[in-house]
């Protein structure tokens, strides 16, 4: 038994594809009587088996049993491609960690798209995501984890799209998946480089590989560079980061699993690819300077977004530097530590936004209040959500930053006082938006607005429990600290209610939605429109990609079809003109065919001799 | 049995009887009849695959018959491990290509005929073991083609039609002096393909003779600058048409590069593989800028063709067994993926009447739109854009990675190459498919699943080797080696 249990683990990914094929009847049309709940139905009992089996898993490699299983996908002369997976107590922890969340993004998918008629397709989705990234977890090679990446830009692609007739959505999409798409075409040209240099894909070996790589002058750099561009796109870390605010447009349950869980996928890739970087030279600056710059533009930009989504999902990008500078340092543990604890806030602050917005059909900051004593659970959980988020005793996020802050304490003060701003800005701006949608006067779209029914609460409110929880079992995995260090307390905690009082007392007038003052006004849309950075991708590389396209163009039309066409009327021409020297003396004929092959002759004989 | 004969002799018999059916006969009829002689054909392709040893690298079920002896002409037929892929791709094609035709064609008793030789005239290319004897398959191709896409095309047909008849002729003028001149050169008594017959010759001989033979081939590849028929020519053919052009009819000078440059002229080929990659890589950037521009769709599939072919040749310049094996994949992958791509367009334009990307809108629409033609032309374009799980990634990749120490710079850009895929075929699916559907769209006839069984099929096929890759190389593992052990032996340049 306990052997089969780990020689199946292969399935527990399997089975959420298994979820998405069986909606398919319903998600192409095929079965309507039905509505498409029952495919809904299908795909959370095939995430429930998942789960259920990742449970005994998890049992299983917590009292030590490890496995290794391969599975030989290409046999060629000269390479094998194989594909291995992992499993010890880690890779099935954050295989149960996606999986349980992703149960309760369904049940509340349940509630949130009841009435919409893509539901069936919408869960399809959802069993491709989950398996991809339940994929990733176990994966122990780098090509397979490179392929599900693909898959889940894939599935990113289509979940955003998912609303494909409005024009924000498409666009929202089409971002996206390009922008992906750029960071997987580099990681694409590093994983062939690693393949070809290090014979093999398989994470031990080429962390064996490279203790001792030797590669060419700036090879290293730029090999570092391209794995690193893969989790940049997916992590949505500057300067490939501006799809995840667009992808907003989707559907709330996916961006539930988006902003914890598959954000997280790449950043996860990122912690195995670490021992390969070390022997890129300047890998680690370039993730250093990745992650403090996304940590610390993205927290200022989402001080002045007013879709509430997006307010969140630019602080996701956030952590997801945090994440980049603790694989830059070396220190995967605060990296590890991080994506966890942020993972389970983020859900639930996204499930708390979510009910808002399918109670008040609403996501624009300026047109909400007073919720509060209206939805009491889903405020609730916005404020365990929150505090969970930022280092507030004892909750998750205090653990991680404490991990980081000790560490760095010594080595790299300046990441401490990051780490810092970064806590403070994020509760600056969480108080803000808990400001704006639960507290003050009732506005015209909260008046009426009950609290959500309960497949939205039941999801919610178990992840508000699990949220608090936290600190007990990251203790009973024995994952805190044995001694306290009280300075580092002081100074989280502090600059945590510094960042509450800050946004608790900073004036917020709905009725401007901008400010007055022009200096003000000129930093609040910098940092609402990101800077300006699209507009400035707008104007170089699509620009130069669009010119190029139309220029060889026009080359293609004018240039080189125009001598095609030239040439070919020349012949056809001269045939026409020719044939009226045909006089049917064969004794022409003959002359003009022996000239012909004695021309032909002399030049042929002129190339070769 | 020689069944390699038998094989070129199924669809030959079968577009006689077809065209000796009664004149009134109904266009259906012909249909299911071709139909039932090209899964005759796969059947015994298929069969031919079982007999086929692929642990045997050299060619198997050889059927030599002395013809033209004096000419150095003979009939000789055989097939290896890279024949034997493009040659069940061509059966399985040219069947797909049939379904996919319309029962109301006008003049069916000349259409599956035609359809029936050209099937003939390919398998014959990819089986002759005698150059004289391809080149003769090689030109058999031409007449069918020209004339299916002379009759049965668009509004400029017979511009297109003459541009690729010219092009294509001149290419076989160039692959005969190629032949003429090595077998001259080198003094030997016959055509028969012989890899040892250009060691006789002086270098520089040899790099002429390749050259002619390059540019033969380069044309119906086609590579940048001699690509221009090819948009032209499949924007007016008609549906099935585009399939088999874009499926098998390159694949023939891919097929071409392999085996009568990097197999006959190895020294010469050595010599050249620089340029050519870096020749790959100018095809590869030209078609996928080219396809960005376009904003009819037949023509974008098209450019994009040209763009995947030229990974082919960056593959084969790399000439070590990996790389030919991947050059195979690819055009495997190549020929599903394009077939593909090219129904689905059709699909579109029979039922919305337009192929502009500006004015088509939100076709995804479960209720009004064509939400199946939708789904499958998202499979489709991803399985083109190298996505894993399909057949396109598994061929690029192993492209790239066997190219990769040979040629680094060139594979890099060719992957950027790939990069740009996505971003003409996502402004397609986002165009066409996304969005709101316009009011003058809303009364499309139905699809019926026979429109549909083609597609459902190749997206299938490229599903399942796309995760089972093994299935897709299997038969070619062992040929590669011998393909390229001429070039392996050489000294390094």
């Amino acid at each position: 038994m306990p052997n089969s249990l780990l020689e199946t683990s292969w399935w527990v990914p399997c089975y959420g594809l298994v979820g998405a094929a069986l909606t398919l009847p319903w998600a192409t049309g095929y079965v309507r009587r039905t509505g498409p709940r029952p495919a809904a139905y299908f795909n959370l009992l095939m995430t429930v088996v998942a789960f259920v089996h990742g449970f005994f898993l998890l049992q299983q490699t917590r009292s030590g049993a490890t496995a290794t299983l391969v599975w030989h996908w290409l046999q060629a002369p000269g390479l094998d491609l194989s594909f291995s997976l992992l499993i010890n107590s880690v890779t099935t922890g954050a295989m149960e960690l996606v999986t349980g969340l992703s149960i309760l993004a369904q049940i509340f998918a349940l509630g949130y798209l009841e009435k919409d008629w893509g539901m069936a397709r919408f869960f399809a989705l959802m069993g491709f995501f989950e398996a991809a990234l339940s994929g990733i977890a176990i994966s122990n090679s780098l090509l397979l984890s490179y392929g599900l990446l693909e898959m889940l830009t894939l599935s990113t692609y289509l979940l955003i799209g998912f609303w494909y007739a409005q024009p924000l959505v498409v666009k929202a999409a089409r971002d996206a998946f390009l922008t992906k798409r750029v960071g997987d075409i580099l990681l694409l040209m590093g994983v062939v480089a690693v393949g070809s240099f290090a014979g093999s894909y398989d994470f031990p070996d080429l962390y064996q590989w490279a203790e001792h790589a030797n590669l060419p002058d700036g090879w290293g750099f730029l090999l570092g560079l391209a794995l690193i561009a893969g989790p940049t796109g997916k992590c949505a870390q500057v300067p490939l980061h501006l799809w995840l605010d667009e992808a907003m447009e989707g559907p709330n349950p996916a961006s539930i699993m988006r902003n914890s869980v598959v954000v997280a996928a790449g950043a996860y890739i990122l912690i195995k690819l670490q021992p390969i970087l070390v022997a890129c030279p300047g890998a680690n600056i370039a993730l250093i300077l990745i992650g403090a710059v996304t940590a610390i533009s993205e927290s200022l930009v989402s001080i002045a977004q007013i879709d509430i989504k997006r307010a969140l999902s630019h602080s996701t990008s956030v952590y997801l530097g945090l994440v980049f500078i603790g694989v830059g340092t070396n220190w995967t543990d605060f990296a590890l530590f991080v994506l966890l604890t942020h993972a389970i806030a983020k859900a639930l602050l996204f499930m708390s936004i979510g009910s808002v917005i399918m109670t008040t059909n609403c996501q624009d900051l300026t047109e909400l209040g007073g919720l509060g004593g209206r939805m009491p659970a889903t405020s609730s959980a916005f404020v365990i959500g929150g505090l969970s988020l930022i280092g507030c005793l004892p909750l998750g996020a205090f653990w991680s930053f404490y991990r980081g802050i000790g560490y760095y304490w010594q080595t790299m003060p300046w990441l401490v006082g990051l780490i810092l701003v970064v806590n403070v800005l994020t509760a600056v701006n969480l108080t803000r938006v808990f400001r704006l949608v639960f507290l003050g006067p009732a506005q015209p779209k909260t008046r009426r607005a009950p609290e959500v029914p309960w497949p939205l609460a039941v999801p919610m409110v178990t992840l508000s429990i699990l949220n608090v929880l936290v600190p007990l079992i990251l203790q009973r995995v024995q994952l805190l600290p044995e001694t306290i260090d009280w300075t580092i307390v002081a100074l989280l905690v502090l600059s945590g209610l510094v960042g509450i009082l800050l946004g608790g007392f900073v004036t917020l007038k709905r009725s401007w939605t901008r400010p007055i003052k022009i200096p003000l006004r000129f930093v609040q849309d910098l940092l609402a429109y990101d800077f300006y950075i699209e507009a400035l991708y707008r104007y170089t590389v699509i620009w130069a990609v669009r010119s190029l396209a139309q220029v060889s163009a026009w080359v293609d039309r004018h240039i080189v079809d125009r001598i095609v066409n030239t040439t070919g009327v020349v012949s056809l021409v001269g045939g026409e003109l020719l044939k009226y020297t045909a006089s049917g003396q064969s004794q022409a004929y003959l002359l003009l065919v022996f000239i012909g092959v004695a021309i032909l002759g002399g030049a042929i004989a002129w190339l070769l001799l | 049995m020689p069944l390699l004969s038998f094989l070129l002799g199924v669809p030959l018999l079968g577009a006689l009887a077809l065209s000796l059916l009664p004149a009134e006969s109904l266009g259906r009829t012909y249909r299911s009849l071709a139909a039932v002689v090209m899964a005759i054909a796969l059947v015994v392709s298929l069969a031919i695959a079982r007999l086929f040893d692929p642990g045997n690298a050299a060619p198997q079920l050889t059927e030599v018959i002395p013809w033209l002896e004096p000419l150095g002409l003979s009939y000789r037929l055989s097939v290896d491990g890279l024949s034997l892929p493009l040659l069940v791709l061509n059966n399985f094609l040219t069947l797909i290509a049939l379904l996919a035709t319309s029962v109301n064609l006008p003049r069916p008793r000349l259409y599956y005929p035609l359809v029936l030789l050209l099937n003939a005239g390919v398998s014959g290319a990819f089986l002759a073991d005698n150059l004289l004897l391809f080149f003769l398959f090689y030109e058999l191709e031409l007449i069918p083609l020209y004339l299916l896409i002379a009759i049965w095309g668009g509004a400029r047909r017979s511009y297109a039609a003459t541009k690729f008849l010219i092009y294509t002729a001149i290419s076989g003028v160039l692959l005969l002096a190629g032949f003429l001149g090595l077998v001259w050169l080198a003094h030997a008594s016959s055509f028969d393909f012989d890899p040892q017959l250009s060691t006789l010759l002086p270098l520089s001989s040899q790099l002429v003779l390749l050259g002619l033979i390059l540019v033969g081939f380069g044309i119906k590849i086609p590579l940048v600058p001699f690509h221009t028929w090819l948009p032209d020519a499949h924007v007016e053919a008609s549906t099935p048409i585009s399939v088999l052009l874009a499926g098998v009819l390159l694949k023939l000078g891919t097929y071409g590069l392999v085996r009568f440059g990097v197999q006959l002229f190895p020294q010469a080929w050595q010599v050249l593989a620089p340029g050519l990659a870096t020749w790959a890589v100018v095809s590869v950037l030209y078609g996928s800028l080219m396809a960005i521009a376009q904003t009819d769709m037949k023509k974008m599939v098209a450019y994009s063709s040209i763009g995947h072919m030229g990974f082919v040749l960056l593959a084969t310049a790399t000439a070590t067994p990996l790389s030919i094996l991947a050059a195979i994949a690819q055009m495997m992958s190549h020929g599903l993926i394009s077939a593909l791509l090219f129904l689905l367009v059709g699909v579109v334009y029979e039922k919305t009447g337009s192929r502009n990307i500006e004015v088509l809108r939100g076709l995804l629409n479960p209720e009004r739109g064509l939400p199946l033609v939708g789904s499958l032309m998202i499979v489709g374009v991803m399985a083109s854009g190298g996505i894993p799980g399909m057949v396109g990634f598994v061929a690029e990749f192993l492209i790239f990675r066997s190219s990769f120490l040979t040629f680094p710079v060139q594979t890099l850009l060719c992957m950027v190459g790939t990069g740009l895929t996505a971003v003409y075929f996502l402004l397609l699916v986002n165009r066409v498919f996304f969005g709101r559907l316009p009011n003058e769209l809303t009364d499309l006839p139905p699809v019926a699943w026979g429109d549909r069984l083609p597609s459902l099929l190749l997206a299938t096929l490229i599903l399942i080797l796309g995760i089972v890759p093994n299935w897709l190389i299997h038969w070619s593992k062992t040929t590669v080696s011998l393909l390229t052990t001429a070039i392996a032996t050489l000294p390094a340049p």
